[in-house]
């Protein structure tokens, strides 16, 4: 039942994408039923998703013809649903979004978006049911170059095209990292099934490190784990909106599911890899917070928040992973889970913020923040879900960023206070507590500003001043993501056992018992109702009690300056550079001071400091290598000559076997 | 839920206004002056209630809902204090987190407004409370842990109180710097010196008091009772980890409260008194010391306990 809803959603979606791409000069009426059968497909791959999520036997399905690379496999486990359904949700409402934001492009240009859309969430849903290599890796390369045509879509752009050869690049050696990790773990099997993977790291001559490695590499490049963040914040600003969307809510999620898989196919992950994921968490969501707060670019700003939520996702998993190393099963559950319900909060919420921005663009014109201000006021609707959006991935109560934050609060908590043998390492996790609050905190800030700058105040600029509201097709997906942040914010108790049986996958069933939540989640719960509903009632108090007072309104205190003008407010960069400060060079804000001028310019210290130098050390030990390479012919057939002897004398000289 | 316990939320609710007097007249006490009334915040409330606002053309409704936000925000969060030394008036594991998350509320809240107004002025000082609030944030998130830690807890009920009382006797040195680190996060968090003057008159030297510099009448009323409201959950949980009750009767568990909370208020207003304002630059480094007193603390209760 399961595998037909997920057959049928996915034929549905594909079947969308060639609805949209047979009709491409017809325009409307392709669009049209590109939007039907994409949500009619995304709705039946939900579907797919929530018996097992409910509680129902996980299943597995094995292609019947013979096929090239071992047999074909795809299963659907409680992990595989849950990341199905992030899938469903947001490439569903980006889909449904995609049609009115493209409406104004060339028929042909819309058309084959939405076909590499369609592409994309059918690759994203393989990528998660896959189970044996093969298909696994083809499901993975056919997202990776659908989310590369889809970000070169405005290709006359040099910076598009910038953005997109380096997205490809990183995708790329992503790739090559993952068939070294399969090869060198496959190394003896013969039909490449996840099922085999698993019975050879069952066996006690496996070791894991070097699989780990190329993991943390091929996943870690996909997620963007800094430093390996590079190519994520152009190529997610460069892409048309609701790809933007469909790249940070779901594609670099895809690193995240891989790690999870291999630790799950593991059996679980040693004690120096949680470590690592926990520095790499921490590193990645206070830098990533950082270098977001100093973008002058809404969309590279929402950008750098990804890399900043990975970071939240992997101190989760890092938690995880140090708990279920010491035997305990409470905090391996809850890390895990909490990462696992992270994933699914963010692509909701960042879903979401890329959508709104996208009608923010598409009414003003610019990605500049500073250029922006005051369009609450035109596009009420946008405004107010961007704001639920802002406070949903800052973690403010009673949104869903609050319930996956929690979650991992009290792992790391269950951490601190461990009472097992030799649980003293484990509890120093506890101060991943004051990474998370620091942030917070920061994110707080960064969202105050964007709100602030965009939605707030008077309009910085005629094209801000000229904004409207985008039509229902835009506002629509919107509404639902936004209400969705409310849902999952308010019911907790709905998603965080789902959410806790996927970490079962990784630490076996029994454990999830261990968690004992219950009665906490009832707790969150129903403060979160409690604070909705004095919220509500207050403010509709408020303005009942105020109803009759006449209200005087007047110009805004400029503290005695009599005629102030838009541009005098304060602007994006002033309000974080003040912020930024104490961090010094970590933060990459870089001044620039000259006559009658102060500007600030972001930039990506991982980048210049880290990487650029890095790669001139290697074109330099390149250059160094090219005086060997003469292009004579017998000075090439020396070269043979002498790895054949070398060869020959190790093969001589090894010890049998 | 206890009887006692709405009896003592409901007594810090009303008589949280005159925390911010006790604190002013310390001071000036201490500096050779008399000062305002310790009642002065009520006269003032009760004068904005009365008069009418005037509001800015620019702004919207985020600008109307941010007083009432925050101050919903810390009414909750006063729910979630043991403040009757016992019980709260609900809780649930990790709820320390939804204190702090309520406290963020607020602060997200009024930076909004500050926007909405279009001031360059509350923009400065929007840009100066997310400063505070992100230093601030992470050091009180892991004051909790390490309560956490102490007690064996995890729900503010069950890591203030006898709990902790119990705790202190192993564990003083931990704690002695945990009610240091929280007084001084109280400073920040309540806009006192030395990280904010609540008595200047410069607006480009304030924190708090430039960034509702465009609310008036009952909005502003508001915005000044949850001003003190915070001061006083804040004192309230320096007194919780400081001196923890162990009450025999609620009334003995009322009075004992009251008067910690006007220690409290004293404590800030001697601070006021011997210190100036430090510069801006200075206050990051100022909490960034905090969070470092709380990482020693926390190193010590992980191998105690």
């Amino acid at each position: 039942m399961s595998a037909t809803l997920l057959v049928s959603g996915l034929v549905a979606v594909l079947a969308g994408g060639g609805a949209a791409l047979l009709g491409r000069g017809a325009g409307r009426a392709s669009s049209a039923a590109f939007a039907v059968l994409a949500g009619a497909g995304c709705a039946l791959i939900a579907g797919s998703a929530l018996p097992v999520l409910a509680g129902g036997a996980a299943w597995e399905w094995r292609l019947a013809a013979v096929v090239p690379g071992g047999a074909w496999v795809f299963g659907m486990d409680a992990l595989s649903a849950f990341f199905l359904l992030a899938v469903a949700l947001v490439g569903g409402a980006a889909a449904l979004y995609g049609v009115g934001y493209m409406a104004r492009e060339r028929p042909r240009a819309a058309a084959l978006a939405h076909a590499g859309v369609a592409l994309l969430i059918v690759a994203l849903a393989l990528v998660v049911t896959a189970r044996a290599v093969v298909p696994f890796l083809i499901a993975w390369e056919v997202m990776a170059v659908a989310g590369f045509l889809l970000v070169m879509f405005d290709h006359e752009q040099p910076d598009t095209r910038r953005a997109g050869l380096v997205y490809l690049v990183a995708t790329h050696t992503a790739t090559l990292a993952l068939i070294a990790l399969f090869a060198s773990w496959a190394a003896g099997t013969n039909d490449l099934t996840f099922a085999s993977l698993r019975a050879v790291a069952a066996r006690p001559s496996f070791r894991s490190g070097l699989v780990l490695v190329l993991a943390l590499l091929g996943f870690g490049l996909k997620a963007g784990v800094v430093p390996l963040h590079f190519w994520l914040p152009g190529a997610h600003a460069a892409a048309p909106s609701h790809v933007s969307a469909l790249m940070s809510g779901l594609v670099i999620k895809m690193g995240i599911y891989g790690l999870l898989r291999v630790a799950a196919l593991l059996g679980g992950l040693p004690e120096w890899f949680g470590w690592t994921l926990l520095a790499l968490g921490i590193g990645s969501g206070v830098l990533g917070v950082l270098w977001a707060l100093a973008q002058h670019d809404l969309k590279r700003l929402l950008a750098y928040h990804s890399v900043e939520n990975i970071g939240i996702i992997l101190i989760g998993m890092g938690t995880g992973a140090l708990g279920a190393a010491h035997g305990v099963p409470a905090v391996a559950v809850l890390g895990y889970g909490g990462a696992i319900l992270h994933v699914l909060n963010h692509s909701i919420f960042k879903g979401l913020l890329f959508l709104g921005a996208g009608a923010v663009v598409h009414a003003a014109g610019t990605r500049r923040i500073d250029a922006l201000g005051g369009l609450a006021r035109a596009m009420p609707t946008t405004a107010a879900t961007f704001l639920i959006g802002s406070a949903a991935i800052v973690g403010l109560p009673p949104l869903n960023g609050f319930v996956s934050e929690w979650t991992i609060v009290v792992a790391l908590l269950g951490a601190g206070s461990a009472a097992v043998p030799g649980a003293g390492a484990l509890r120093i996790a506890v101060f991943a507590v004051a990474a998370l609050g620091l942030i917070g905190g920061l994110a707080l800030a960064c969202f105050a500003k964007v709100n602030g700058v965009v939605f707030l105040g008077r309009p910085r600029s005629a094209a801000a001043a000229a904004a409207r509201e985008p039509g229902p097709a835009m506002r629509a997906p919107l509404a639902a993501l936004a209400a969705a942040c409310l849902a999952i914010g308010l019911t907790p108790w709905l998603v965080v056992p789902p959410a806790l049986a996927s970490a079962g996958v990784i630490t076996g069933a029994a454990a999830v018992q261990a968690a004992g939540v219950d009665h906490a989640l009832a707790g969150v719960s129903l403060f979160a109702a409690v604070l909705a509903g004095v919220l509500l009632a207050a403010w509709f108090a408020r303005g009942w009690l105020m109803r009759h007072r006449f209200r005087l309104t007047a110009q805004t205190w400029g503290c005695a300056y009599p005629r102030p003008t838009a541009r005098m407010q304060y602007t994006a960069a002033s309000f974080a550079a003040p912020v930024l400060e104490p961090f010094g060079w970590l933060a990459g804000l870089e001044t620039e001071r000259s006559e009658g001028a102060f500007a600030t310019h972001p930039s990506d210290p991982a980048q210049h400091r880290l990487l650029a130098p890095a790669w001139r050390r290697m074109q330099a030990l390149g250059d160094a290598l090219r005086s060997y390479q003469t292009g004579r012919l017998h000075i090439n057939l020396l070269y043979v000559f002498a790895t054949v002897i070398v060869l020959l004398g190790y093969l001589a000289f090894r010890r049998s076997p | 839920m206890s009887p006692s316990g709405i009896v003592a939320l409901g007594a810090v609710l009303a008589l949280a206004p005159a925390l911010p007097g006790v604190a002013t007249r310390t001071r000036s006490l201490l500096t050779g002056r008399r000062g305002p009334p310790v009642l002065q915040l009520y006269f003032e409330l009760a004068k904005l209630l009365r008069k009418r606002a005037v509001v800015s053309e620019a702004t919207g409704a985020v600008f109307r809902a941010a007083p009432v936000v925050g101050l919903v925000g810390l009414v909750i969060a006063a729910g979630l204090l043991p403040l009757d030394g016992r019980t709260a008036i609900g809780g649930f594991a990790g709820d320390f987190l939804l204190f702090a998350g309520l406290l963020a509320v607020g602060r997200f809240a009024v930076m909004l407004a500050a926007f909405d107004t279009g001031s360059s002025f509350e923009g400065m000082g929007a840009s100066r409370e997310a400063m505070v609030g992100a230093f601030v944030e992470g050091a009180l998130l892991l004051v909790f842990a390490a309560l956490a830690l102490a007690t064996g807890g995890a729900s503010l009920q069950t890591m203030l109180g006898p709990p902790l009382a119990g705790a202190w006797r192993a564990q003083w040195p931990a704690l002695t710097m945990l009610g240091l680190a929280v007084f001084v996060l109280l400073l920040a968090e309540a806009a006192r010196v030395p990280v904010d003057d609540p008595a200047t008159h410069l607006e480009l030297t304030m924190i708090h008091e430039v960034t509702i510099l465009d609310h008036s009448g009952p909005d502003l009323a508001l915005l000044l009772y949850g001003a003190s409201l915070k001061f006083a959950l804040l004192a309230a949980l320096v007194a919780g980890v400081t001196v923890p009750l162990v009450p025999r009767s609620s009334a003995l568990a009322l009075l004992a409260l009251l008067g910690q909370l006007v220690l409290v208020a004293v404590a800030v207003g001697g601070v006021e008194a011997a210190m100036a304002r430090l510069r801006l630059t200075r206050i990051p480094q100022l909490l960034l010391a905090v969070t470092a007193l709380v990482t020693f603390a926390t190193i010590l209760l992980l191998r105690r306990a």
